[in-house]
Order: C-alpha cells, then structure tokens, then sequence
C-alpha cells in the first residue's frame, strides 16, 4: 500500500506542476489581457499604472514571473530577509545562501488577489466551508437516495415502480441545474414563500448590524435539493443496472439456495458488490461538487468555490484563478487517491 | 390514549415526527427582530475593498463615503460645502490652498488607538492621508488624482492640529473636486499601520457609519456612529437610522424579487427583464405599483458614447479616420428613439455637446449637437464613397449588457447605406482593448469623477493618453484651451472655454454621445427623506425609516 501511495502522491505532484504551467501560459503568454489595467478605475495615468505593475510582478519578464510564482509556492524555497519577506511568507529558515536570501520552509503562499488585495488562501479558505458542506449534503442526500431507489428499481424491475423510477430519473439527468435552479428558487421561495417560509437566497449566514451573525439553517434546504438531483439520477440508474448485473450471478442462486433471507442476500452479497461503479461516481461527482457549483451558487447566493472563481475569471485575477484552479486539483487528487483505498475495502480482490 | 398504544402510535409514525421536529428547529432559526431601524439594500457588484485608496468604481466609493470624509464635499446642487474643512482660502498666486479642518471629529472607536478609544482628526491625518495616495508602495489607482499637479518637494503641510495647506505646482481649478474624491478620504495612520494590506477589511474613518461585520461577497453591515459630528438644521444628530445592511447578491432580477417582497429598502436601477413590467414608456411607475413603491429620478452625470479612435497608424478601419463618416455616424440614427424604446425614456438623447445635462457648461443653445437628420447621414456617406469607392464594414465593439442600442445605431447605419456590424466582447476584455488603443469603433461609458465638466474634457486632451483619451482625440486648438481653462480664475471666462471646447468635440466627431443619463432609484414605503444626487451616490446621513 506505501509505495503505492508515494507513487500517486508523486504522480500527483507532477499533475499540480503541469496545472501550473498551463494556467500560467493561458494567463500571460495567449491571453492579450493586462491585468494591471484592469485594477484601475475609469480614470488613471502612467505612473498609476507603472506603481501597479511594479507591485504585481508585471514589469518582469514572463520567465522571471514564472520562476517567482513557483518559488512563492513551493514549500521549499529561496525568500529574502526583509522584515516585509518574514511578515509575508511566514516561514522557517533552514539555512542562508547569502547576506540577504534564505532557503526556507513555508506553507504555499497563494499571493493576493489583484482586484481586493485579499489574500488568494484565505479567500479559498472562507469560501471552502461553504461549498463542503453544499457538496456533502448534496451528495450524502443523493447517494442514501440513489442507492434507495436503485436497488427498489432493480428489484421491481418491469413493474410501474420501476418504470417510474427510471422516468423520473432520466427527467433528472435532462434538467440543467441553472434552470432547475432557477424553477426551485422562484416556485419555493417566491410563489410559494408563506407556506414554505423559504427564501429566493439563501445564504448560510444572515448578518445583523446588532446582533451579529446567525446560522440560518433552513438556507441548505433549497439549494441542497437543486444540487443533489443530477448526481441522485445518475446514482439511481448505476445501482439499478449494476444490481441487476450482480442478482444474475450464480452465488446469489446459490445463496438463496442455501436459505438466506432475501433481506440479506440484496443488502450483504448483492449490494456491495454492485457498489464498485456507484462508489466511482459519487466520488466523481463529489470532486466536482467541491470544485464549485457555480450556477446554484450564483442562484442561490451561496458563497462558494464556484462564484469566486466565475468572477476571478471575469476580472483577470489571475493570483485567484491560479489559486482556486491549484486548489480543484488537489481535491481530485486527493477524491481519487480516496476513491482507490475504498475500493480496497470494498472489493477485497482489488487489494492486490 | 392508554400509554401502550401511544407508544406504538409513536413507533408508527416516529419517522413522520423526526421530519417534523427537524423542520421545526430549521424554521425557528429564522431571521432577526429587533426594533432597529436597519437600512437594506443589495450591490450586484460587490465591492473588493473598504480602503478608500482604492475606491475605484462607484460600489467602493458608496462604502468610502458611508465609512469616512473628505474635506469637502458636493451637496446635490453641485454646489462645494464644507465637510472636515469649515472654510478654506486660495494664495494671490493660486497655487496654495489653506484649510481649516474642524476640532470636533472623532476617529470611530479601534483596537489601534490608546484604550479603543478613537482620538480626534488632526491636519497630521489629512498630510498622512494624501501623501498615502501618492506612495508608490500602495499602488493606489488614484494615484493621478495628484501625480504632476501637486509640489514635488512640500506638497501636503500641517501648520497646526487644526490648518493644512497644500500646494500645487500650478494653479489648477479642478483641485477641489479633486479633493472632494472617496481617493481623498482622511485614514488614520496608526490603524493602517497595524493592518498593512488588511487595512482594506478593517477601516476606520471619521463617518456617519461605522464598520460592524463583512463577510465578502455576501454581506455588510454598519452600525450608526454615535459621536458623529455633523448635525441636522435643527441642530439634531446625524444619522437618524441605527444602521445599514448591504447584500451582494449578484442577480439583479432575485434583487428585484426581493424588493418586491419588501425585504430590501432601496434599489438602483431595474433588471431589464423586468423593466417594461414596472414602468411606462414615459420612464414613470406603471399603476400597479404607484403607491406600493416610489420612484426617483435625477440627472445622473454619465454620458454613454461610440468612441472613434483617431491614430492612423493605429486605426485599421481606415474609413472612421474621415471626419464626414464619423458625423454621418453622429446624424444617422435617433437618440430620441433609442432613449424611449430602449431606455423606457430614462436619460435625455444627447443633442447638445459631450458635457452632459446638470453640469455648469452644458447648454443647449451655444453647444449645439447632432440630431436625427438621415438625409444629411446619406450624403455625408454618398460624398466619402464617391472619393473612395465602396465602404468596406464597420465593426463596432460592445459587450453584452449593451449591445441592444449598439445593435439599433447599426441596424439604422445600415438603411442609410453605412454597412456596420456590432461585435460583443467580455466587458474586461473590451475595456483592456479600450486601453491599449486597440479598439477602433466602440461603445463607451463616462461618469463624472467630480462635478465639474472638467472631468469630461480631459477625456479628449491631447497629452493624456487612454485613459482617459480613450479615442486618443489630437487637437491644437483644444489642447490650448483646456490648459488655459484649468488655470482660468474667472468661472464665467472657464465655462465659455469649456463651450468652446465642446463645440470642438462635436465639430471634429472623435466619439457619437447616446445620451445623458438619469439615476433611477426604487424606494420601499418606509424610507422618507432619501436624497438622490447626481453622481450616484447613496447618502444615508439624513434618511429616515419609518
């Protein structure tokens, strides 16, 4: 298992690196944008303009860029000593190179965002909880769900309960999230405001001048059932095709055949075997939930991963869009070196 | 009931009572009581920091001026009044201002100061302020607003606590509208200093506001500032309202929405999917909604324009370069048109010059623009393609929000024989093209920075380059003029300059002016007493709720 998973973390690492690259060149290299300009207001003039290039490393050659963005990422790195470097990187020294630069240790430093000065980790940091949570739920509804009504399907296949588990689903998979956004929000929240008492936005935290912040946990519902119903149809269709995969073998006759309730033949020996493809999807899904669900997030008014980067984009914010493309990366990185030991223990064969 | 059949009762339906419990606990966690009388409103824009040193676009300068002040200010009249400063004087030789800051104001309470407590405004804070503006190392976009115009060596001087001068390399009249900028807020140094960059997240001015919670892109909230030192003519404390809670959600139509449902007090401007549903043709409530909203308009101090770049060697649509194309472009379509179908008649059709409707210097008589006159638009056109032959098309660059009246002007173009095609950019990109005269016809938009027409003609003065002069406009006549305007002394002299040089944008037609604009405000019942200002600019100081 070790040298198994030093292998993925090292593949992994070359995976960050070539992302790196590639928003590097797309950003300064193909795109004819100036973020510097893009800072300013209406109105500014050269020597504005010049102070922001300088402040943003965008009066340096590309290379040099590029070698200076690394360096602030890598963990190990060279750093000044300047009081400004020490406050900025935070980091520990391992040893001098010379009267003014060191080699360091550091956690990654992100930059901060061109447009809002912000630092890009703690903007990340405070939109994160946000979306993990959006995600999760909606992937925890899905999943108990799906798998629910996958396995009825499976088990009354040909009957109408069949039938209209897979038509519903298959309207599921055809309904895009920003229209089914859109519908929910308007239908619940507006329409039908005084008897759901829902919101058209619902954002995690209601902020009071006086009374400070306070959770409103009804928020979750809207946009938690919006998010769920894709990955809930999918996750339908695979458990069913998957359990009727599996309740055709042979060891379920013979299971049956040597008495088992039919109660624990589905659950204990049908079911985890079909869970291979279902557990492949959940966590494909759930990797892409956390990178961001943009349109429910924008709906909904839900800070998130998603609309940080949406508007990052729009702006030219590169510091942000680096950031937030590194950090979509690392949860697939880390979802499919997950997803590998799971299969291991759900599938015992694998193991080898 | 006897217990055991409860019990199985319970049994029966305990999941049915756990959903309701939980949605129970879910709803009883709603939303805030109190008798607080909080403004609501929501910002589509969002805004990117609270540092008044980079309150760029007009969402950032709403928080500034809530947060902090200025010297002076502009009441709605667009008149200068006092705000920190009580009265000023200007040298004999016009290159000194002395201010005379007022003794009663008061930082808002922070961690930074001795014991919390926030200490008085001194003529210090106001040299610290400015001279922050124009360090390299805070790299403030609004950095122009003193760069080449104040002394190099002494520009900002404390003489006491309470006098401040500053001098300038010349005389330059636009200095006070300068100053009455959000860039030319008064900060306090030991605050910014224990922040740094974070000073953004974290201010601290001398405001009717004070700064209470930000979470970014969701919301803000501001409690009232209760030693603050502006009064009412009653000699009541300004402001009337315990606070302010500002939302950021980014869908103007949920905006609406929300408005509609009475949860925000204030709205700026109407999702234009909405639009024709609320209003009238004639830009007034439909009578649905009179007496359930109100609507106030006001000149609003922003032009819309094409601008036309106007370097050979940097124009590739060589036919724009002949000035009998760019005034059959000005003649051939109807401002009066697009203003009431397109705009539900908000905004006035820009017949009169590039300086718009409200400020001093635009008149219609002595200024006299181009109106709808399509046979005119034909022989301008007729004329260049008997000289040149067959006029290649005309691309005309827009981004998406603006496109309709873009997409109108070429539709008109086009009957009279102008064959133009409009192109949609993403709006960064199109303002990035903008600034490095690479766009050659495009669609443009212009706020005043201050309310002098100042502001509107340095658009097109030779020795700046984009921006402003974004249509890198060359003029000698004009150059000459403007110089001579910001150093003229008699304000009736200044604004025949300012006609004079108008009547030359209008003559050599380096840009198309659409029209003027207005500042639609929606207000909820219960607001009274709300202000609308021409430069857009939210002023809760003296609104009450009821």
């Amino acid at each position: 298992m070790l040298p198994f998973l030093f292998r993925k973390v090292l593949n992994s690492f070359l995976v960050l690196l070539g992302v790196v690259g590639i928003v590097f060149v797309l950003f300064f290299v193909l795109l004819p944008a100036d973020p510097a300009r893009l800072t300013m207001g209406q109105r500014s003039d050269a020597k504005s303009l010049e102070n922001i290039r300088k402040e943003l490393y965008l009066d340096k050659p590309v290379y040099l860029q590029f070698l200076f963005y690394l360096n602030d990422l890598s963990p190990l790195a060279i750093h000044g000593n300047t009081k400004e470097d020490i406050e900025k990187y935070d980091y520990t020294k391992l040893f001098s190179i010379s009267n003014q630069n060191n080699v360091v240790l550091k956690a990654p430093y992100l930059r901060r965002s061109y447009q809002s000065k912000k630092e890009v980790s703690s903007m990340l940091l405070d939109a994160f909880p946000g979306t993990f949570i959006l995600a999760g739920l909606a992937i925890f509804f899905a999943t108990v769900f799906g798998i629910l009504f996958g396995i009825i399907a499976a088990l009354k296949k040909g009957t109408w309960v069949d039938t209209s588990v897979i038509f519903t689903s298959v309207l599921g998979i055809s309904a895009p999230s920003f229209f089914a956004g859109i519908l929910i929000a308007y239908v619940f929240g507006f329409l039908l405001r005084n008897y759901t008492g829902l919101s058209i936005v619902s954002p995690m935290w209601d902020y009071d001048p006086f009374q400070g912040r306070h959770l409103i946990l009804k928020s979750l519902i809207l946009p938690v059932f919006t998010l769920s119903i894709r990955p809930l149809a999918i996750i339908v269709q695979i458990t069913r095709s998957a359990m009727l995969d599996v309740l055709s073998q042979d060891y379920i006759r013979t299971a049956y055949a040597k008495g088992l309730s039919k109660k624990a033949v589905v659950w204990k020996h049908a079911l985890r075997n079909a869970l291979n493809p279902v557990i492949t999807s959940v966590s494909g899904w759930f990797a892409e939930l956390l990178a961001g669900s943009f349109f429910i997030e924008y709906i909904f008014g839900w800070k998130g991963i998603g609309k940080i980067t949406v508007d990052a984009l729009n702006k030219f914010d590169f510091p942000v869009v680096m950031g937030s493309v590194l950090f979509t990366a690392f949860i697939f990185i880390v979802m499919n070196i997950l997803v590998d030991v799971m299969y291991g223990i759900v599938d015992p064969r694998i193991k080898k | 009931m006897d217990p055991k059949q409860m019990h199985n009762c319970i049994q029966k339906y305990k999941s049915l009572l756990f959903i309701w419990i939980v949605l129970h606990t879910l709803c009883a966690c709603s939303s805030f009581h109190n008798d607080k009388k909080i403004f609501r409103l929501n910002q589509v824009q969002g805004v990117e920091s609270l540092d008044p040193a980079f309150a760029k676009n007009l969402n950032i300068m709403w928080h500034v001026h809530t947060l902090y002040n200025r010297l002076i200010e502009y009441d709605e009249n667009r008149q200068v009044r006092p705000s920190l400063a009580m009265s000023w004087e200007l040298s004999a030789d016009r290159k000194t201002y002395t201010f005379h800051l007022r003794s009663d104001v008061y930082f808002h309470d922070n961690d930074a100061f001795p014991n919390g407590k926030g200490r008085r405004m001194i003529a210090k804070d106001v040299v610290y302020s400015f001279a922050r503006i124009l360090d390299e190392k805070t790299a403030s976009p609004g950095a122009w607003i003193f760069h080449d115009r104040v002394d190099t060596i002494a520009p900002f001087i404390a003489i006491d606590d309470s006098t401040f001068q500053l001098n300038m390399l010349r005389p330059f009249n636009p200095m006070l509208g300068i100053l009455s900028m959000q860039y030319a807020s008064i900060v306090p140094q030991e605050v910014v200093e224990k922040w740094g960059k974070d000073f953004r997240a974290h201010p601290c001015g001398t405001g009717a506001f004070m700064f209470q919670d930000w979470e970014e892109g969701v919301v803000i909230t501001y409690r009232k500032n209760e030693h603050y030192w502006e009064k009412d003519s009653a000699g009541n404390s300004l402001p009337y309202i315990d606070g302010i809670k500002a939302t950021f959600i980014d869908s103007k139509a949920t905006e609406f929405l929300l408005f509609m449902q009475g949860d925000l007090d204030f709205m700026n401007g109407i999702d234009v999917s909405f639009k024709d549903q609320v209003l009238t043709k004639n830009g007034t409530l439909k009578p649905d909604f009179q007496g359930k909203i109100a609507l106030q308009k006001h000149a609003y101090l922003n032009v819309e324009y094409l601008g036309i770049l106007q370097i050979d060697s940097l124009n590739p649509q060589k036919t724009l370069l002949q000035k009998k194309i760019r005034q059959a472009i000005n003649y051939g379509f109807d401002r009066k048109k697009l203003v009431t179908y397109l705009r539900n008649n908000i905004g006035v059709a820009a017949n009169a010059g590039f300086i718009p409707i409200g400020l001093p210097g635009f008149d219609s008589s002595l200024v006299k623009g181009y109106t709808f006159q399509p046979e005119k638009a034909r022989q301008l056109i007729d004329e260049v393609k008997k000289e040149f032959g067959q006029i290649p098309t005309i691309t005309l660059l827009s981004n998406d929000n603006y496109s309709d009246r873009c997409n109108f002007i070429a539709s008109q173009l086009n009957a009279l024989g102008l064959p133009i095609q409009v192109e949609i950019m993403q709006p960064s990109l199109l303002r990035e093209q903008m600034s490095l005269s690479k766009a050659s016809f495009f669609w443009g938009t212009w706020i005043a920075d201050y309310p002098d027409a100042e502001s509107y003609l340095t658009m097109f003065y030779g020795k700046n380059t984009a921006p402003p002069n974004y249509t890198r406009f060359k003029n000698e006549t004009y150059d000459r003029l403007y110089e001579q305007c910001l150093e003229e002394a008699d304000e009736q002299k200044k604004i025949a300059l300012y006609q004079q040089m108008d009547r030359i944008i209008i003559e050599e037609a380096p840009c198309v002016p659409l029209f003027y604009d207005e500042v639609m405000h929606f207000l909820n019942k219960r607001v009274r007493n709300f202000k609308t200002n021409s430069l857009n600019m939210i002023e809760l100081k003296s609104v009450q709720l009821k």
